[in-house]
């Protein structure tokens, strides 16, 4: 039975969570991490570390917590909010779940427990120069034998937080063939590993940094292999449906924010003697956000849970957030830019915050066009 | 050493509070409630005690509804071990003698060494329950404490509480009783693990019954005071721009803030 209504205990994870995304990362704090190329400092790492969110997905034998998508969803939401930079998001989904998912025992014991603790930080490098989420997309990034293992060439682009991860997850072609989603494999790869250069590019959203990683002959032993040579791509389809369902949510605390904002300076910036907020265009705008918000909340909840309890039609829930949620968070916050005029477009203002995010976030593992057209291939092939 | 932390359920402070047409009630619908705020000072100055000595329990004890159970969880999680619900429909509309009539009721039936509540609880804003629960115990009571030190005998404890422009120390013997004030601790955000113990650790519910009290001595019956009306404060009315001047503008201001506002 579906049930997305939050129990108690993720009633005082979100109270809990809110309170500390609000006392630790207030907008002063945010603006600085986007100066900051670490993303975050390690005094609000170890914090949230302390906590135990990094842990929650990890399973208890691995010195997790091991609870439910739902509960982090509770907490994504919450980051979205302020919203929250740093690798959090790249660590604990991207990292922690592909390790979850798709590693051997070994790596698995290796590398979990430090992230459920916080020491150890992993991304997922899966993007290459074809925007699309797609196995034809990872084509130039190869893993050939070589001695011991094997050999790593070719470019990532967009991997989030790969200049401060210990480990990177490099998803590369170890076979060509007719099919291209078989023939993927993925690479548990130390960061510190020679050959790997690692440049972080400047994009839209300082929050959330995003690299180029460059793989040159970099030689992995046949341990670093995750999983079935050749058998990743059903893997990272899931991960990339778990790490949407998390954008979701995140999206989702940023609608709500910005929501809040707009309202509360239609309330109080006077035109004309009058609250702007009393006029019929801003609140027809307002009126809107809200639908958009809420409707944004249920389709994300659905999401979540589907994921949370892996149903059947997870996919298919993900791209429905994933495509609505895009849109929406963009029309949200480009709403409340426009309902602030000319405040609204300082930098001064915490506005183009949530913006950028919006612009981040829709275009991560697949934006709304990629998502509606999937939902047409699963319908249509079913 | 046992320490006992009084809390209460209140409205979350960001509600938009409305009176009920019986103008003797908040409106309960559509509320959000939390842990009074001074009251995580108590709890988190309690189990910072329990860090520090070790071999310390941590009780809350919450009068309220049924849906204070929350509340208690909720320091359940901060850390606290064990908690009392005291929960009867005699102990409605107890006003803070009620209230400490009760509460002492209940600590008595509790094995205690010190006593911390918050200064006061952000709905009722009275800062009385504490003060009563000391006197009706009979043991000394320490009102807004900024710092605490339990000595190493741990019968007695220094205590620094807030004057106005300054802090009073005091050695105080326990057991005895403390309020506290902002700026104490900063209480801890629940952890993870915290959140999914709360359901673990024992609620016990007393009923007026349970406390050897009567009905008279409680709630609305016990109580020393009436609420006869409640009203919300009137709208905050717009600023205005004195024109002119400085030295006239001045000399207008002056004359509005006394005669018109009559605040100076």
């Amino acid at each position: 039975m579906v049930d997305t209504a939050f129990t108690e205990e993720q009633d005082m994870l979100k109270r809990s969570a809110r309170n500390f995304v609000e006392n630790e990362c207030p907008p002063e704090y945010v603006r600085e991490m986007w100066e900051n190329d670490e993303g975050i400092t390690q005094e609000v790492w170890n914090k949230m570390a302390e906590l135990g969110w990094m842990g929650l997905l990890v399973p208890e034998e691995y010195d997790g917590i091991g609870m439910s998508f739902q509960d982090l969803a509770v907490v994504f939401e919450e980051m979205g909010r302020v919203p929250m930079p740093g690798p959090f998001f790249s660590s604990v989904v991207l990292g922690g779940e592909t390790i979850r998912l798709a590693g051997t025992e070994e790596q698995k014991k290796a590398v979990l427990p430090g992230i459920a603790m916080g020491e150890t930080r992993a991304t997922l490098a899966l993007m290459e120069c074809d925007p699309l989420l797609s196995p034809a997309g990872i084509e130039s990034v190869k893993a050939e034998p070589a001695a011991d293992g094997y050999a790593i060439n070719g470019i990532k682009l967009f991997v989030p937080d790969a200049h401060t991860a210990d480990y990177i997850i490099c998803a590369a072609r170890t076979d060509e063939g007719a099919d291209p989603a078989k023939g993927i494999s993925l690479f548990l790869v130390d960061s510190k590993t020679s050959g790997l250069s690692i440049e972080l590019l400047k994009t839209m959203d300082g929050g959330r940094k995003q690299c180029e990683v460059n793989f040159e002959n970099v030689a992995v032993p046949e341990s670093a292999l995750m999983g079935q040579k050749g058998e990743a791509w059903p893997i990272i389809s899931k991960v990339a449906d778990i790490a949407n369902a998390a954008l979701c949510m995140e999206m989702v605390g940023g609608m709500e924010k910005s929501l809040e904002l707009t309202v509360d300076y239609a309330k109080t910036r006077i035109a004309f003697d009058q609250p702007i907020g009393s006029y019929q265009a801003i609140k027809h705008m307002c009126a809107d956000m809200m639908l958009i918000t809420e409707s944004a909340k249920s389709v994300a909840y659905y999401a979540a849970w589907a994921v949370s309890e892996d149903t059947p039609d997870a996919p298919e829930a993900v791209s429905m957030a994933k495509a609505y949620c895009s849109d929406t968070y963009r029309k949200a916050t480009g709403d409340c830019i426009q309902i602030m005029g000319g405040i609204g477009f300082t930098w001064e203002h915490d506005a183009h915050l949530y913006f950028k995010r919006a612009r981040c976030n829709e275009h991560l593992f697949g934006d709304a066009a990629f998502h509606k057209d999937r939902l047409v291939t699963m319908k249509t092939s079913a | 050493m046992n320490i006992v932390c009084c809390i209460k359920q209140v409205p979350d402070t960001a509600t938009v509070i409305k009176i009920d047409p019986e103008e003797k009630h908040i409106q309960r619908e559509g509320i959000t409630y939390i842990v009074s705020p001074y009251d995580e000072f108590a709890v988190e100055e309690a189990l910072q005690i329990k860090e520090k000595l070790g071999d310390t329990t941590v009780t809350v004890v919450t009068m309220g509804p049924e849906r204070a159970k929350e509340a208690l969880r909720q320091c359940f999680a901060m850390g606290a071990d064990e908690g009392y619900h005291l929960v009867d429909d005699a102990f409605d509309d107890s006003d803070t003698y009620a209230t400490a009539t009760t509460l002492a009721a209940a600590i008595k039936k509790i094995d205690f060494d010190l006593i911390i509540c918050g200064k006061h609880a952000v709905d009722g804003d009275t800062s009385q329950v504490g003060a009563q629960v000391a006197e009706l115990l009979d043991i000394p009571q320490v009102s807004m404490i900024m710092k605490e030190e339990i000595n190493d005998d741990k019968k007695t404890a220094v205590v620094n509480r807030q004057l106005e422009g300054g802090e009073e120390v005091l050695e105080v013997q326990l057991p005895s009783l403390w309020t506290c004030q902002k700026g104490l601790n900063e209480p801890r955000y629940p952890t993870l693990k915290g959140i999914m113990g709360t359901k673990k650790k024992p609620i016990t519910d007393f009923t007026v019954s349970d406390l050897g009290l009567s009905p008279e001595e409680v709630g609305l019956l016990g109580s020393k005071t009436d609420v006869s009306k409640m009203y919300p404060p009137p709208p905050r009315l717009p600023g205005r721009i004195v024109e002119g001047e400085p030295e006239e503008a001045v000399k207008e201001l002056a004359k509005l803030l006394r005669e018109e506002a009559k605040v100076i």
